[in-house]
């Protein structure tokens, strides 16, 4: 997780992420860190996440959350 | 589906574009986004230059400027043109084709068959496949393919979605006979149900456009469109492109029995850099053989990309030798198709302005 959460302060442009931060609280929170996001995904996890499906994701630790689950699937 | 070619090639290409060059740091104070972001933006996607038709220009007028610098400089007689075939989703009217309006403005002869094709990023692929047909008849011996779109016209200023990469442009292709056998593959896919991800919702039948229609609506992520609009779903476009052209694009190799070494280079549909970067990593394929660099020097001109990423950077090659191409085109349908032929030995490849 911990790679993950460094690819996501990259992506978000902060220093670094916590489990527990929510996603639309970050002041970069948008449809470039969104499509980046699901960009990262695919490159690195094989995963084919939506715009959607982040959507409704809350948290960083629920985005992790949801790639365990789709690596599981 | 899988096409298979024979004796059929390319033999000029051609781009128009506008003049008018509009730059993404200009733009940047109409989009409702920090400076950092945009820049930021600008960055990842390659937004920079993209080159836009002044107020009232139409696709038959880039068409008809092209066409008649062809016949001007000697490089195709307007006898020969057997089929005029024009891939646009911005056509001057609904009525009558907007290829009849090139044929008629340029006076070309009435034994010929002019043919509109609604078709957007896949619109090369497809115009391709369309005159390799049209020449299985004895009847057609030099089609001409053109495709056009000023969809910049159709396009909010307001949506930093849409509107910084968006570029008007047209492109003249000659496709004729070929002596030699000249083995072309393509495949070709769609899918209807995923229509609405790229569409400009009002104007048609459907929902006529109207006051109601032109009304800049907030659209979230504070971009502003209306009805009358360009919509795209970028994020979908992008799942769509990284789900289905990798797969597409294999199974068409494997088809025509080549690998990856044998492609000199791939030609894909440019709507940005970012998304070909993904496409490319994912395939594997060095990003020398991979043109990129449309988007941010002219724009994305949905099915003129092609031939400007050919024209614009490989003219010097195309002249002289034959290079084995992969193309690829995918969007507006939604579509998807690719192919896989020489390219080579152009009597012409170049760009022109248009004032």
């Amino acid at each position: 997780m911990n790679d993950f959460c460094v690819k996501l302060a990259d992506i978000l442009d902060v220093a670094e992420v916590k489990e527990s931060d929510l996603l639309t609280g970050f002041s970069t929170w948008d449809s470039l860190s969104v499509l980046s996001i699901i960009a990262m995904l695919d490159s690195k996890y094989g995963l084919n996440v939506t715009a959607a499906d982040l959507r409704n994701v809350g948290t960083v630790g629920d985005l992790w959350n949801l790639i365990q689950r789709k690596q599981r699937a | 589906m899988n096409f298979k070619f024979h004796h059929k090639r390319i033999t000029g290409m051609l781009a128009v574009l506008p003049a008018r060059e509009a730059s993404f740091i200009d733009e940047m104070r109409n989009f409702n986004f920090p400076v950092s972001r945009s820049l930021k933006l600008k960055e990842v996607m390659g937004y920079d230059k993209h080159r836009l038709v002044e107020p009232g220009v139409c696709v038959s007028d880039l068409a008809v400027h092209g066409l008649q610098r062809l016949f001007d400089a000697g490089l195709l007689q307007p006898s020969e043109i057997d089929a005029l075939l024009l891939v646009t989703q911005c056509p001057d009217y609904f009525m009558p084709p907007t290829s009849n309006i090139i044929q008629g403005r340029l006076n070309l002869k009435q034994d010929m068959l002019c043919l509109d094709i609604n078709q957007g990023c896949a619109g090369f692929v497809i115009g391709l496949l369309q005159a390799f047909l049209l020449l299985e008849q004895e009847c057609i011996r030099k089609v001409v393919l053109v495709n056009a779109d000023v969809m910049s016209r159709k396009t909010s200023t307001k949506d930093r979605n849409s509107y910084p990469l968006i570029g008007d442009a047209a492109s003249i292709t000659i496709v004729e006979r070929d002596a030699e056998d000249s083995l072309i593959h393509a495949n070709l896919r769609m899918d209807g149900t995923r229509n609405e991800a790229l569409m400009i919702p009002a104007g048609g039948f459907r929902l006529p456009s109207s006051a109601e229609t032109a009304v800049l609506e907030d659209v979230g992520d504070n971009n502003f469109r209306g009805k009358d609009h360009l919509r795209m779903d970028g994020s979908a476009v992008f799942n769509f492109v990284q789900v289905e052209v990798p797969p597409m694009v294999e199974d068409l190799l494997a088809l025509a029995g080549k690998r990856h070494e044998d492609v000199d280079y791939y030609a894909f549909h440019q709507p940005n850099k970012f998304m070909l970067q993904k496409l490319a990593d994912k395939m594997k394929i060095p990003y020398a053989k991979m043109p990129m660099n449309v988007v941010e020097r002219f724009g994305n001109s949905s099915g003129v990309t092609i031939p400007l990423a050919i024209v614009s950077n490989l003219a010097g090659q195309v002249t002289k030798e034959r290079l084995f191409m992969c193309l690829a085109g995918f969007g507006v349908g939604l579509t998807w198709s690719s192919m896989l032929m020489p390219l080579g030995q152009l009597n012409f490849c170049e760009i022109v302005d248009y004032t």
